[in-house]
């Protein structure tokens, strides 16, 4: 009541304009050059934008390689992009649901299942961003782009994080060269998406040197040809108190302990020549060496396993729709509909100018959060590789989609791969944490960030005291005052090129209102925003939208200052996505005003709570009379 | 359907006859419509003769010839006819019988009382064509009005009258009027007389009320005592999952002696919330079986049964204690679902009620039995421990409401069934007697 009261009030006083017009000009030229730090960085860049601060220097120069790095990838990209253009029957796989152990053996040849073990060990030693630049290529087919993922992003990922030096030389060398096949086990049929429910259990034997495994996991990617397994299971262990309490750890699971036996594959819809099933662990003996971490740590194991393998979605994605862009120009340019090409129609010009632009988005994020990941210190990316999931997830059923479109009733037959990539594409919203829950994670995490750090002052607000309401009243006078947000961006010592301006521009303005609008809502609803999820997932689309701007504007401005081919075209791009995103997030933060006109979340509500205690459509036929 | 058209045709005439002069015969048109020709006074819709050569008609004969020996009553009429058998048939030969009696109709208004009188006796209370034929005993045309001061001033106030009252008693049963209602609402009162205002009155708020009720009731409910438990349960327990089990259908037995032996049904219902409820109870405490409790619908009252116990008291209640690591603001496996925040949500977003709790105890199941005895019901419980295993361990305490209240308590969880039923039926005497007397 006491903030809306304020910023009526600082409205309606204009008075003073030049005065706080000359400070204000002065008050944001501050250095902007980033500054190298060898230590864990406690900055993290999407979780400051809640409190409605740009941390350039995360973000800006856009992330290099080394030319080193660069000619190595190159000269790993090539044989891969060969091998997938001519040795892989995607068609094939598709049909008969199994990856052929031809293609099995020529993938792991190339050295495919080690991207990122250490070479120590037999693998290619790769960083996060080349990884991200294999995956391009790899998801040209979706069955072995999963089955790569499900064996090194997560199933060895846990070993390679958290194991000890004796694990790793044990398991990894098999691993990177493929001789072994690795899966994660996490889902159980109760739980789904909520891991906390874990019922797997592992019990101490007698000498203390076994663990007994029993438990069933479900939909494990892999689980028919793996022989080491990452499962994490409820274990007893006693606390500082000395309470016993179940935790969850995390072991090394190997199919030749025994025990183990694996259901039939799924038959799915898309991805359907990776192999998913269920696995019974009964009374499996698992050596105490192979718990990873500690024993009852197995959480934060879990958690980082899945925090940093999100990211490489969005270059998938991203390598994906380009081919999917090449093979439908080809057509659009050539069918002749009307006696004009398809590619004079506006409307399918409108398709293809989507496409482009989300692949841009994509892979702007994507290798902005790899490169992120990819620096010293154990960087806090979680939030950066959630949004790269989520946006590049959806990006690609859009443009998959839209791709099909283009080519009509053919895009819809067996003749046209189509069909198969938007089957395929169809899982990105579901695995790794369904897109629902990670918006959730993003939104939650931020107002957690940005509640500690506000709390002491929306506390004092409520109050009412006089201080802090004329702290805020004098920054309300300043904002409208000094009419554009300026985080120095852009101007002297800007870090976006001039010709992105307008853009960068655009994006303080949101980040500036996202800031307040963060605060507003912390305001509002205090820890009960948990229950808020309509509240929640547009704060989590700001974010996106805020994000992808950022990747967008670093990427550019990094492309026009060294003068990289068609930078003219990025600098379109960049401009009509920003502008597009910038009136997204305007009418998403309208929404999230109090009372505004614009929120029709408690109708959503409603509708969804009467059909859902019907549990059926509750409308009567409009063929129905009642006289 | 030739009802709507013909009633545009009475519209059109209206139109003509206001040209031509009031008095044209206008019928003729009418039976240009494939009809067979009629007698002036008859509506197209319910001309359906039926020979007759009964009791009824003499009488109606008798009557007519010795019309100044007194006035018989139209109830008369019906109570005659009423004398073998009450049916739809009976009802409708004497309307017809009244209608064929005299061209003029005599006495039409009190007959029109007299039948809607006797309606329920017949049992046609409900039926809309019977209605249409009680209408269609008007004479037609005869009382519409002609000019505008006739439209002006209350027409035959009287028929009028009667005709809203007919229209009353179909709105009170809840029958909506019907097309042909309205066809012979106009031939008989015209366009815009008081019937026919009553008779779009109950056509704006009828279809409007018609779904009202979002839990509705069939008419005729089932005969069938299992159906009937399994429709009333299902309506009391007001969730989707819950599962009805029917744990004894009645049967009669004929013991050696030749006794016959008659075995209550027993319809249950749990949801599987309330039996994961059930399986957390502590068997230290006791559970209850209450009823009888009546649940009326529409006119029939049935009984049924809950198995309940006491609220927890506060001592007992047991948080559950959730690892923080999991669910709190840290975990990122899946999504925070606590804020550690020492936020609450403000002032002007709270818009929940204050409201204060009541504590009641928790009702595990419900049931409806052919009789409210405790060695039936004991038959219940032990049927719902086949799928709630702890209802062993627990004491079952019966509370059967009925007459001077009586507690009774199979206080030792160890007892054996046997001793438990022995012992009911001691005490179960009282509350099975009076049981009786209720049904």
């Amino acid at each position: 009541m006491n903030l809306n009261k304020l910023i009526v009030l600082s409205r309606s006083v204009k008075l003073g304009r030049n005065v706080f017009a000359a400070r204000g000009a002065c008050l944001h030229h501050f250095q902007s050059r980033r500054f190298i730090r060898s230590s864990a960085r406690s900055l993290a860049y999407a979780k400051d934008l809640f409190l409605g601060k740009v941390n350039k220097a995360e973000v800006f120069p856009y992330p290099e390689i080394s030319h080193e790095e660069l000619e190595e990838i190159n000269q790993l990209v090539q044989p891969v992009e060969k091998f997938f253009n001519e040795d892989v029957d995607s068609m094939k796989i598709d049909h008969e649901a199994v990856i052929p152990p031809e293609t099995l053996n020529g993938l792991k040849e190339l050295g495919l299942f080690g991207i990122q073990i250490p070479e120590e060990y037999g693998g290619l030693g790769l960083s996060n961003t080349m990884y991200a630049r294999l995956g391009e290529i790899t998801s040209l087919d979706g069955a072995i782009a999963v089955t790569l993922a499900a064996h090194q992003a997560i199933g060895l990922k846990g070993i390679l994080i958290a194991g000890n030096d004796d694990q790793k030389a044990k398991y990894l060398p098999k691993l990177a060269t493929g001789e072994h096949i690795a899966a994660f086990c996490l889902t159980e049929p109760g739980s789904g998406s909520d891991a906390a429910s874990i019922q797997t259990r592992a019990t101490l034997t007698e000498d203390a040197k076994h663990f007994l495994l029993n438990g069933t996991k479900f939909w494990i990617s892999n689980g028919g040809w793996a022989d080491i397994m990452t499962v994490f299971a409820r274990t007893e262990v006693v606390d500082k108190d000395g309470q016993r309490k179940d935790k969850i750890t995390a072991f090394i699971v190997e199919r030749a302990f025994g025990g183990v036996t694996s259901g039939k594959p799924e038959d799915k819809l898309g991805i359907r020549g990776s192999n998913t099933c269920e696995i019974t662990f009964e009374d499996t003996k698992v050596p105490i060496e192979n718990v990873i971490g500690e024993v009852g740590g197995g959480f934060k194991v879990a958690m980082n396993i899945l925090n940093n393998g999100r990211f490489s979605m969005g270059s998938a994605g991203a390598g994906l729709i380009k081919r999917l862009i090449e093979l439908t120009s080809e057509y659009a340019c050539t069918r002749k509909q009307f006696s004009r090409s398809l590619s004079e129609f506006g409307m399918i010009q409108d398709k293809f100018a989507t496409m482009t632009l989300n692949v841009f988005v994509m892979e702007s994020m994507a290798y902005l959060t790899a490169g992120m990941m990819d620096r010293p210190g154990v960087p806090d990316c979680s939030l950066e590789a959630a949004m790269v999931k989520v946006f590049s997830s959806e990006g690609s059923w859009i443009c998959v989609s839209e791709a099909l479109q283009v080519l009509g009733g053919l895009g819809f037959t067996k003749n046209y791969p189509y069909e198969r990539y938007l089957r395929d594409c169809r899982i990105l919203q579901i695995f790794e944490g369904t897109n629902e829950i990670l918006r959730m994670y993003i939104a939650l995490t931020g107002m957690q960030y940005a509640g500690k750090i506000l709390t002491g002052k929306i506390k004092e607000m409520k109050k009412g005291n006089v201080g802090v309401v004329f702290e805020i009243l004098g920054k309300k006078l300043k904002d409208s005052v000094v009419r554009t947000v300026d985080f120095g961006l852009t101007g002297k010592d800007g870090v976006v090129h001039p010709s992105l301006t307008e853009s960068a521009r655009m994006f303080e303005q949101n980040a500036a209102h996202f800031g307040s609008t963060v605060e507003s809502l912390l305001y509002r609803y205090g820890k009960t925003i948990v229950e808020e999820q309509l509240v929640l997932k547009k704060v989590a689309d700001v974010l996106i939208n805020l994000y992808a701007m950022t990747a967008v504007l670093s990427r550019t401005s990094r492309s026009i200052s060294i003068g990289l081919r068609n930078h003219d075209h990025e600098v379109l791009l960049t401009n009509t996505f920003c502008k597009d995103a910038h009136f997204k997030n305007n009418f998403l933060l309208t929404q999230l005003q109090k009372n505004s006109p614009e929120n029709n979340d408690a109708n959503i509500k409603k509708i969804a709570q009467e059909v859902l205690a019907k549990r059926a459509y509750v409308c009567s036929h409009p063929l129905d009379r009642t006289f | 359907m030739n009802a709507p058209r013909q009633l545009l045709r009475i519209q059109c005439i209206g139109c003509i006859a206001r040209f031509l002069g009031a008095h044209l015969q206008t019928p003729g048109s009418q039976h240009n419509y494939g009809q067979l020709p009629r007698p002036f006074h008859c509506s197209a819709v319910c001309s359906m003769s039926r020979p007759s050569q009964t009791q009824l008609e003499k009488t109606v004969k008798d009557e007519t010839l010795n019309k100044d020996k007194g006035l018989v009553t139209h109830d008369d009429l019906f109570e005659r006819a009423a004398r073998d058998s009450k049916t739809k048939a009976d009802f409708n030969r004497v309307m017809d019988v009244f209608s064929k009696k005299d061209i003029r109709r005599r006495g039409h208004v009190e007959f029109i009382y007299a039948a809607l009188k006797k309606m329920p006796e017949f049992g046609v209370e409900r039926d809309i064509t019977v209605y249409n034929k009680l209408l269609d005993v008007f004479p037609k045309e005869v009382l519409m009005p002609r000019n505008f001061i006739q439209r002006m001033f209350n027409h035959y106030p009287r028929q009028q009258e009667c005709g809203v009252q007919l229209l009353e008693q179909m709105e009170n049963y809840g029958i909506m009027p019907n097309v042909q209602t309205k066809v012979l609402l106009a031939q008989i009162f015209g366009e815009k007389s008081h019937p026919m205002r009553k008779y779009q009155r109950i056509m704006y708020w009828f279809p409007k009320f018609k779904h009202a009720n979002p839990f509705p009731i069939p008419h005729v409910l089932p005969s069938d005592p299992v159906e009937l438990a399994r429709f009333g349960l299902t309506r009391i327990a007001d969730d989707l999952d819950a599962k009805i089990t029917i744990y004894q259908y009645p049967s009669t037995d004929i013991t050696e002696t030749g006794e016959e032996v008659m075995r209550p049904h027993i319809i249950g219902i749990q949801s599987p919330n309330q039996r994961s409820l059930l399986a957390k109870h502590n068997p230290c405490r006791p559970v209850f079986v209450e009823g009888p409790f009546p649940l009326w619908l529409r006119k029939t009252c049935v009984h049924y049964y809950l198995l309940k116990a006491d609220p927890i008291p506060s001592e007992e209640k047991v948080e559950e204690e959730f690892d923080p690591e999991m669910i709190g603001p840290e975990q990122s496996l899946f999504y925070p679902q606590r804020l550690e925040l020492d936020l609450e949500r403000d002032m002007g977003d709270d818009f929940s009620f204050d409201v204060d709790d009541v504590e009641e105890g928790l009702v595990y199941a419900m049931c409806m039995a052919g009789q409210g005895d405790q060695v039936t019901l004991s038959q219940w419980i032990s049927g719902l421990q086949e799928t709630c295993p702890i209802l062993g361990q627990i004491p079952t305490v019966f509370r059967l409401e009925s007459g001077p209240r009586e507690l009774q308590t199979t206080s030792d969880a160890q007892q054996t069934p046997e001793q438990e039923v022995e012992t009911d039926q001691i005490i179960e005497e009282e509350p099975l007697h009076s049981q009786r007397v209720k049904q």
